[in-house]
């Protein structure tokens, strides 16, 4: 797997909240996620979402998690990129264009 | 990252936070003001006490704070309601800075004063939820209630501008005497006509200042019951509540004043700063001009919450608590004193165990149980329920 140079931006539209111990994405406009469901991350996604801000790389998100975390940069990079994956699906983050 | 189904989530994070005290649901009155006269309304004042009531009320920048405040504790939910929310000019502000919040919003409205401008500035900051309250079917019964001649043709305005945009509305009505004979026909409209989700509440309170006039067009104890039994989805989800929730009291329950979530999960604010338990019961508040959210929830009703019952009373050991709907806030009300059982409610809630089939345990003196004065005459009423059923 080539790990990624891509850089991914956070939609302009979206809330963080921490309730409870737990990290939830809310959508503010109509045009963001959706209204009936709710987006929660875990604590390694919490990490992620916060590296996210258009200028950050794939790569770089991999290799803050090696440093943060005991896992390897495959898996690492896997985790991200089907995290970033599904916030992309969701409308909660976007690419480059 | 996980999705999950609202539903699903909210039961499953509503749990969690009891445990954590977190207040993760508000309810949030905005103005006492109404652009409409209801008949049985518990608000007293009209939109028209401009000067009076609008000077007292929270600015726009003391709800940004309190808003600041509540959501740093943890406020995920808001209902903003009133009076009528759209009467304050400043509202779509105030909304919008809750929304950049992430504050999941439901708004009660009349929907009589809602426009294109505010349907289009909704459909871009899309609500949580919308409950619009529909006094009835035709004009004549509409306004009989409302007072304001021209306001049935507003209200059907706004829902029509609002589901033009595929905004997530809901409409409910409150039962009265004067609309009882127009039930069908607005679950009809909204549930078949609409497509809408529909419900109905049979209950109605006494004025805030405990004045009995909105109690004039309260339905009787029977009628209550009634409406119970002509709807099939609403006798069902009582069944499933009593199962769940009538029995045996714990040392607990039996002590604590308070079984609502208020105090341990969920909070109000009225239009003029005062955080409580609950909107309906204007005591025992906390003043959030002269101080914090946090000190508010913290300190002030945590002690509420913890009130214990003074005195044994015949609601103390009953099992069918679930049936009734008295809590401190309607025995102040009624009563003037949160403990006093209420006389309405207690003979409903066993006109009802009755009619769904629950057993009544003694529970002290109470009128309406087997050995009671007034048990012949629930019988009665009993009898006559099952003639209509």
């Amino acid at each position: 797997m080539v790990i990624s140079s891509k850089c991914v931006t956070k939609s302009d539209d979206l809330a963080i909240r921490d309730i409870a111990g737990e990290t939830i994405i809310v959508p503010v406009k109509n045009n963001v996620g959706d209204l009936n469901s709710i987006y929660t991350l875990n604590e390694i996604g919490t990490f992620v979402w916060r590296l996210i801000d258009g200028a950050t790389s794939i790569t770089q998100i991999v290799n803050a998690i090696c440093e943060e975390y005991d896992v390897q940069s495959e898996e690492a990079e896997k985790d991200v990129v089907t995290l970033t994956s599904s916030l992309e699906a969701a409308g909660l983050v976007r690419s480059p264009e | 990252m996980e999705i999950h189904h609202y539903g699903d989530w909210s039961s499953q994070i509503n749990q969690r936070v009891v445990n954590q005290r977190i207040p993760i649901i508000g309810t949030i009155e905005l103005t006492s003001r109404c652009n409409l006269r209801c008949i049985h309304c518990y608000n007293t004042k009209t939109s028209g006490d401009q000067h009076s009531q609008r000077g007292e009320e929270l600015t726009y920048n003391e709800h940004c704070r309190i808003l600041d405040e509540a959501t740093e504790s943890g406020c995920l939910w808001a209902c903003y309601t009133g009076g009528e929310i759209f009467t304050r000019p400043d509202f779509l502000e105030i909304y919008t800075y809750a929304k950049r919040r992430g504050v999941l919003i439901t708004l009660f409205t009349n929907g009589t004063l809602i426009t294109p401008r505010i349907a289009d500035l909704l459909a871009e900051w899309r609500p949580f939820s919308i409950e619009i309250t529909l006094y009835g079917r035709t004009k004549e019964t509409y306004e009989q209630i409302t007072g304001i001649i021209g306001s049935y043709e507003k209200c059907m305005q706004g829902i029509q501008l609002l589901m033009d945009r595929g905004l997530p509305l809901k409409l409910k009505t409150v039962v009265l005497t004067a609309n009882k004979h127009e039930i069908g026909d607005m679950k009809q409209f909204a549930e078949k006509d609409l497509e809408l989700e529909f419900r109905f509440d049979t209950m109605i309170n006494p004025g805030r200042d405990c004045s009995k006039e909105p109690l004039a067009f309260r339905l009787s104890p029977q009628q209550v019951v009634e409406m119970d039994l002509m709807d099939s989805k609403r006798l069902s989800e009582w069944n499933g509540f009593c199962e769940q929730f009538n029995g045996p009291i714990s040392s607990e329950q039996n002590n604590g004043l308070y079984h609502c979530g208020g105090g341990i999960k969920s909070f109000s604010i009225d239009p003029y700063g005062q955080m409580g338990i609950c909107l309906l019961l204007a005591k025992e508040r906390y003043d959030l001009r002269v101080g914090s959210f946090k000190e508010g929830w913290e300190n002030v009703l945590i002690k509420v919450r913890r009130e214990q019952n003074e005195r044994h009373t015949k609601c103390t050991a009953c099992q069918i608590k679930a049936m009734c709907g008295m809590c401190p806030a309607n025995g102040w009300l009624e009563n003037c004193d949160k403990e006093e059982p209420v006389d309405f409610l207690c003979r409903v809630a066993h006109l009802r165990a009755h009619a769904f089939g629950f057993t009544v345990p003694p529970h002290g003196e109470c009128e309406f149980c087997e050995s009671g004065i007034r048990y012949e005459e629930l019988m009665c009423s009993f009898e006559q329920l099952s003639h209509c059923a």
